[in-house]
């Protein structure tokens, strides 16, 4: 135990040097020597410790604990850091299917995979301007139609202004109005397509004329 | 707590504290017990949820983490400080 107190007094001393000698290298020149000189008194100290027995094995568990410390510590930063960086949560991995009934994947006649079935429902829609249901194959052209967009809009435009202004004058002719617009609408769209055809083929002999009568000029 | 400065002081100018430091980094690595405190610490984390601090952390797992290094390590690192100790004991001044 004495020799131990004595292992003690030496290293206060110790400190006490090293505080002069930081005051030293404060000032400035003669750094190196001081570190020289802490470097000796420290291993001075550092033997007065080893060459007794106790204060040795002081040593050995105190060393031991500072450096299974120093693992701990390690291994903490490790997994914090994964935590808050969320790799930690990307090592656990998504858990395999089984677990959840979900992710099971499914062997039955006309169901697909994933459970759906494979068959094709006819869907219907309902159309948001007319609230009728359309099936899902007709929708486009209906909401085009239903909602005046496309090639004779500006047609169905006007006509739908006329109408509310009909419906404004007089509510009881309305329905029959909506009927008449209807037919005449398919009129139109027959009409115009044929008046467009007839244009097509008139080109066609147009240019096929204008081609012969080139061929013939030249 | 001299006595501890000396001896860090000391150990780390002699390069023998890194030396002590990789070897049982390896043998804990080797035994599991790394693996282990990564669970422990998995474990608390799910416990307390996300916003737990280092320190706090550190205080829950460190008593559990120190018990649970195997003897048979323990036994060997201590032998080796002591011998290597031992040995500076010749060789300097």
């Amino acid at each position: 135990m004495a020799s131990s107190s004595d292992s003690t007094l030496a290293a206060a001393n110790i400190d006490a040097k090293n505080e002069k000698n930081s005051n030293i290298t404060v000032s400035g020149k003669t750094s190196a020597n001081n570190t020289k000189m802490t470097i000796a008194t420290i291993q001075k100290a550092y033997h007065d410790i080893l060459k007794d027995p106790t204060s040795l094995d002081e040593a050995a568990h105190y060393l031991y604990q500072s450096l299974l410390d120093d693992a701990v510590v390690g291994v903490f930063l490790e997994i914090h850091h994964l935590h808050r960086t969320g790799n930690l949560d990307a090592l656990d991995g998504v858990p395999e299917e089984g677990t959840d009934a979900s992710y099971r994947i499914v062997d039955m006649p006309n169901y697909d995979i994933f459970g759906i079935s494979s068959v094709k429902k006819l869907m219907d829609c309902t159309c948001p301007n007319c609230d009728r249901p359309v099936s899902a194959s007709r929708f486009a052209p209906h909401l085009e139609k239903c909602m005046g967009m496309g090639r004779n809009s500006s047609r169905i435009a006007s006509r739908r202004l006329a109408t509310k202004e009909g419906t404004s004058a007089s509510s009881s002719s309305s329905s029959s109005y909506l009927q008449t617009t209807v037919g005449t609408d398919d009129e139109d769209d027959i009409d115009w397509s044929s008046e467009k055809r007839r244009k097509k083929t008139n080109q066609g002999n147009r240019n096929n004329g204008s081609k012969k009568n080139n061929g013939k000029s030249f | 707590m001299t006595l501890t400065k000396t001896v860090d002081q000391a150990t780390i100018l002699s390069g023998d504290r890194s030396k002590l430091k990789d070897l049982l980094c390896n043998r804990l690595a080797e035994c599991g017990w790394r693996d282990e405190v990564r669970l422990m610490c998995r474990n608390i984390i799910k416990e307390k949820g996300n916003n737990i601090k280092v320190e706090q952390l550190i205080a829950d797992v460190t008593p559990r983490a120190r018990a649970s290094v195997p003897d048979a390590v323990k036994k060997e690192l201590l032998m080796k400080i002591k011998a290597i100790l031992a040995a500076q004991e010749g060789i300097d001044l």
